[in-house]
């Protein structure tokens, strides 16, 4: 049953559809293409075949090198240089020790909270101390590069008047910041955090780092990795004060 | 109907079915026809001939569409390969269009171009580029000769509404081609 009437409508468009008609000279070449599925096929049923193979190899090398520690401290220590090298670079120009004037700084808020023994540690108790306080998690990468240059600044300057507290924000708290601590060997005091302090510091990013004065005053708090050097002199300018 | 429960039994019934399968039959049957087919919607005939292969090769790993259906199966699933290549055409064109423009080379066209043949086929292509895919879909299975149960196999549709729609087709193909050509 075919219907092929033919109105002026369907000629009309019926002719100009028919400019599209391949010429009577053009054939496909049938046999080639023939020759070229068959081709194709066996090249997908080789893949085909294989492809289970293929991704639990895939999977394998991915297990091995997420389980494996190498790569992840290749990541830092490539992490490190890239930190170390810029800081570089933003330390050719001249170094100051931008630290807030004494009279435009706040009093840090204060806080009580337990160390890993259970010790309470209240930041008005380290009046007459400088304590330099940093925010921090386990999961953050930036905060894992400087963490090593703020135990450098504990055993250097502690005899000098200088308390590094870190302040850990992990939600899960002691359990994954006791091993931690543990493996990077922190010889400064670790507290664990929340966000309503956080929040009272002003942290919109992490790490943050903040520098209290002798007074118990906020001389300097920065967002983000801190420049090294800078933060030493600025050290160095609080526990002459 | 058997019901298979182990993913040996099923693999082994797809490799019977695969093995039952007659690709050369079917591709000796349809091969031309589908090719001229992709070659009315694409510019390049070389171009058809490999979207043809692709189709059939497709077919020859899709077990499902090899049923009874399978004509249909092939028909529209070459139509669709072809329309899609003519709006990566037609996509490609446009760029190149733009690009030469911002790099201000001479147009390749001679003061006197004649009208030909292939600027009428540049013209309905990019008519039926423009249209919703189902019509342009409608109206190369019409051109290409397929009855209207033929149309409705391949589309997948009742029988009884292809003169609706196709009539439908038609009047936009029209409409679209005065809009862009104006009145010939």
């Amino acid at each position: 049953m075919d219907r092929n009437n033919s109105t002026p409508l369907s000629a009309w468009v019926e002719e100009r559809l028919a400019s599209l008609a391949p010429g009577d000279y053009w054939e496909p070449d049938s046999a080639a293409a023939l020759a070229r599925l068959k081709r194709l096929h066996d090249s997908r049923s080789w893949l085909g075949s294989r492809w289970p193979w293929a991704l639990a190899t895939a999977a394998v090398v991915c297990l091995v090198l997420m389980v494996s520690p190498s790569p992840r401290v290749l990541a830092h220590r490539c992490l490190e240089c890239t930190v170390a090298v810029w800081q570089s670079l933003a330390a050719s120009g001249p170094t100051r020790a931008d630290l807030k004037p004494e009279s435009a700084r706040t009093l840090a808020p204060d806080f009580t909270l337990r160390d890993a023994t259970g010790k309470e540690l209240t930041l008005s108790s380290l009046k007459g101390k400088v304590v330099l306080l940093n925010f921090w998690a386990t999961w953050c990468h930036g905060c894992q590069v400087e963490i090593p240059w703020f135990i450098e600044f504990e055993k250097r300057y502690e005899n000098r008047g200088l308390v590094v507290v870190g302040v850990s924000l992990d939600s899960d708290g002691w359990t994954s910041v006791r091993p931690w601590v543990k493996e990077k060997k922190v010889n400064y005091a670790i507290v664990i955090g929340s966000d309503s302090l956080a929040k009272q510091y002003g942290l919109d990013g992490m790490p943050l780092t903040v520098l209290i004065d002798r007074d118990g005053k906020i001389a300097d708090s920065h967002s983000g990795i801190v420049n090294r050097a800078g933060t030493k002199q600025k050290l160095g300018v609080l526990l002459a004060q | 109907m058997s019901i298979v429960n182990a993913p040996g039994e099923a693999l082994a019934e797809m490799n019977a079915r695969e093995a039952q399968f007659d690709i050369d039959g079917l591709f000796r049957a349809h091969y031309r026809r589908v090719a001229r087919m992709i070659a009315r919607v694409v510019r390049d005939p070389a171009r058809a001939e490999d979207l043809a292969v692709e189709v059939f090769s497709k077919l020859w790993h899709n077990s499902g569409a090899q049923g009874d259906h399978v004509e249909g199966w092939l028909y529209r699933v070459a139509l669709r390969a072809g329309l899609d290549e003519l709006r990566r055409q037609s996509r490609r064109a446009r760029y190149e269009r733009l690009l030469s423009f911002v790099r201000a080379t001479p147009s390749p066209s001679t003061p006197e171009q004649p009208h030909s043949a292939a600027e009428q086929q540049e013209r309905v292509r990019s008519v039926l580029n423009a249209l919703p895919q189902r019509q342009a879909e409608f109206l190369v299975l019409r051109s290409h000769g397929f009855s209207y149960d033929e149309v409705a196999l391949t589309l997948n549709i009742n029988p009884s509404s292809v003169g609706t729609l196709l009539s439908r087709a038609q009047q936009s193909f029209r409409e679209e081609f005065i809009k862009r050509c104006g009145q010939e």
